[in-house]
């Protein structure tokens, strides 16, 4: 067939004679190709730029005489006006917000997603839906006055104003739970829809119910997915800033050792003000430091550790989604 | 017919705006006058003081304490009259936060008064704006809550500037507490105040048995702040022989934030808080916070100015000779400063400076500009 259609083409006769089929020279074309490898070459670019950037501002920082990398790993305060470089509070409050944060968008989000996917009528998804996408849509200062001014009245309420700081790390996780909602849930429903509809009707067809189904079926069927979404979750929590900033406390919640630490569990405490990676850098910047300061380099320093999480956290989740991706 | 309305509603949003232009700028338009900076000259020949460059650093501001007068006036200079009407071109000022409102309420006056150009004032900490100063140069003043460094002074000079220092007025710390504080009522001894911010005593018990076994909840202003400094060199470096600094940012339920307002919500939102800055903050929640007495003083103008209350430090606006007579408009926008900065100071919540520092400041702006 295929020769029938194009044996005419190359024999084509003009009058000029034989019609000329190499490639014509598109100079429009090449112009549009250029400027696309161009936009594409930018976003490399920057990512290139960035982590140069970094690197190379934090070797300053590591180079500095006051600094040790042993101590970066385990001194228990980070207040670096007096020469006191440990990780670990701003590491501890990143963590607790980010915890926190999932433990209400995960069971929350596969919840709606399992709704979406599964049970909702085409009505109710298509209320659902953009109600979620407008969640997603609020500025995330928006979020942190929430939390500031609505959650944290409320914890310090239920709870006790002696256990409950103003600024206190619960409420930035809870909220930034909500703020990253409608990423697990969308994620995850994208990862329930993809399981194809023959599992279920086979599993209808030996009688199991559709709670059955969702949860025994689609769920685990999806599983790669969900952990996908997850990870993603996680390290979009992490990089959270704004609502730590403003709900979480501006001092790095500071141990004069790693006895005082676990004191009590104080540690683990998430009702006191604490101060996040992100919420830290934001401070510093925000402020008039000299740019020779070892206060401004170590917010790169600061900086690379929170890029090396994320970065780890991204690979994670592409490693789960190519291992245990199932075919169908 | 929804399309044609918004059309002609644009259209004639055009139409005001368009002519909202001109009718703002006739004021400028009809005063043509030659700038202001020539009057300086004309201005009573200043006593002494042969040569301007000497002049800067002389004027460290005298001591309120010998018994201040209305009689130093006479020998203070006379400042010419400036009429912001005839005063033209931009003025770049940049430095301490704690100046910053002051210099906003000073520069809305001068507008007010007919100055049409445009006065930036950035409030970026007192070093960064000496930094702006003395290294880049890029500013025409520098707003300081703290007299200028020998380092700054250096960098200054390595620029070709040599800093003029105008007193402008006094700034007092407030040290607040909850309303429900009720065992700080006689107020704080330095000594206590210095122990409740370091890392020493982690509950206000500690300090003094008589107060709650409860965890001090610490609100200070931040790292970079001119205040935070001076609460420094004040109350932590004479308790904690000049490692003030190390006890106060080892301490632990610490809180640094350069927004005043973060410290206002966090001290009047738990009991167990304290907090200092400065007083103009306080005096704006005065509903929402206590201020205490330090050694037996309450900030007010009286004990500021009889130097009574131990925590207040002089404000500060700096320029160069030289700046001052490349652009007149900064000339005269000092020259302003000096003479109206009273009239505003209150509304402002700051204390005015002793008139005999006030009139050293004249002094020197007609030094400078001569």
């Amino acid at each position: 067939m295929q020769g029938e259609i194009t044996k005419p083409l190359i024999t084509t006769q003009t009058a000029e004679g034989e019609i000329d089929l190499r490639a014509k020279k598109r100079p429009g074309e090449m112009i549009v190709q250029g400027f696309l490898f161009f936009c594409g070459a930018v976003s490399i670019l920057t990512t290139v730029g960035i982590v140069f950037v970094l690197f190379e501002e934090a070797l300053v920082f590591f180079r500095d005489p006051a600094v040790s990398l042993v101590e970066f790993f385990t001194k228990t305060m980070w207040q670096p006006k007096i020469g006191a470089f440990g990780i670990f509070p701003l590491l501890l409050a990143t963590l607790l917000t980010s915890i926190i944060g999932m433990m209400v968008a995960l069971p929350l989000g596969v919840a709606i997603a399992i709704y979406l996917s599964e049970y909702a009528t085409p009505r109710n998804r298509s209320i659902l839906k953009p109600v979620l996408e407008i969640l997603a849509g609020v500025p995330t200062v928006v979020y942190g006055f929430f939390a500031l001014s609505f959650v944290t009245p409320i914890l310090r309420d239920a709870i006790g104003k002696d256990t409950v700081d103003l600024f206190n790390m619960a409420s930035a996780g809870l909220v930034i739970g909500i703020l990253i909602l409608p990423l697990v849930a969308s994620m995850s429903e994208d990862a329930l829809s993809a399981v194809p509809r023959s599992l279920r009707e086979a599993a209808y067809g030996l009688g199991a119910t559709r709670l059955e189904t969702a949860l025994k079926i689609v769920v685990p069927a999806a599983l790669s997915g969900l952990g996908a979404a997850f990870i993603v979750a996680i390290s979009r929590a992490v990089g959270e800033t704004m609502v730590v900033a403003i709900a979480a406390g501006s001092g790095p919640r500071n141990f004069a050792s790693w006895g005082d630490a676990f004191k009590n569990l104080a540690l683990f405490n998430p009702f006191k003000s604490g101060e996040t990676m992100t919420g830290h850098i934001v401070r510093i910047s925000g402020g008039d430091l000299s740019y020779n300061s070892i206060d401004y380099t170590s917010i790169f320093a600061i900086a690379l550790m929170l890029f090396v999480i994320t970065l780890t956290l991204n690979i994670i989740s592409q490693q789960i989604v190519r291992r245990y991706r199932m075919r169908y | 017919m929804r399309f044609k309305v918004l059309v002609v509603l644009f259209a004639l949003a055009l139409a005001v705006t368009a002519c909202a232009q001109p009718a703002a700028t006739p004021a400028p338009t009809t005063a043509p006058e030659p700038t202001a900076a020539p009057a300086a000259t004309t201005a009573p020949e200043p006593t002494m003081a042969p040569e301007p460059t000497a002049a800067p650093a002389a004027t460290t501001a005298p001591e309120p304490t010998s018994a201040p007068t209305e009689a130093p006036a006479a020998s203070g200079g006379t400042l010419p009259e400036v009429n912001p009407l005839d005063v033209t071109g931009d003025i770049i000022t940049a430095g301490s936060s704690t100046v910053f409102p002051l210099s906003e309420a000073v520069a809305e006056k001068f507008r007010e008064e007919g100055y049409a150009g445009n006065i930036t004032i950035d409030s970026i900490g007192t070093g960064a704006g000496f930094e702006r100063f003395c290294k880049t140069g890029e500013t025409d003043v520098a707003n300081a809550s703290r007299a200028i460094k020998d380092s700054e002074v250096e960098n200054c000079a390595a620029i070709g500037r040599t800093p003029v220092e105008f007193r402008v007025g006094t700034d007092a710390l407030a040290v607040v507490v909850n309303p429900e504080n009720d065992w700080l009522s006689e107020g704080v001894t330095l000594e206590e105040l210095a122990k409740l911010f370091s890392k020493d005593s982690t509950n206000w018990s500690d300090v003094n048995a008589a107060w709650p076994n409860e965890p001090i909840k610490r609100f200070s202003p931040g790292t970079d702040s001119g205040t935070f400094d001076y609460f420094i060199e004040a109350v932590m470096d004479p308790a904690f022989d000049k490692k003030g600094e190390e006890a106060l940012l080892g301490a632990a339920n610490l809180q640094l934030s350069e927004d005043d307002n973060v410290l206002v919500q966090g001290v009047a939102g738990d009991k167990y808080a304290i907090g200092y800055f400065g007083f103009a903050y306080f005096l704006e929640n005065e509903d929402k916070l206590l201020d205490i007495a330090v050694e037996g003083v309450q900030p007010t103008e009286e004990t500021v100015n009889a130097g009574e209350y131990k925590l207040a430090r002089p404000l500060f606006i700096y320029s160069d000779a030289k700046v001052m007579q490349d652009k007149p408009q900064v000339a005269s926008f000092i020259n302003f400063y000096l003479t109206s900065v009273n009239d505003v100071i209150g509304g402002v919540g700051y204390f005015p400076a002793p008139a005999d520092a006030l009139d050293a400041a004249a002094q020197a702006f007609l030094d400078a500009t001569k």
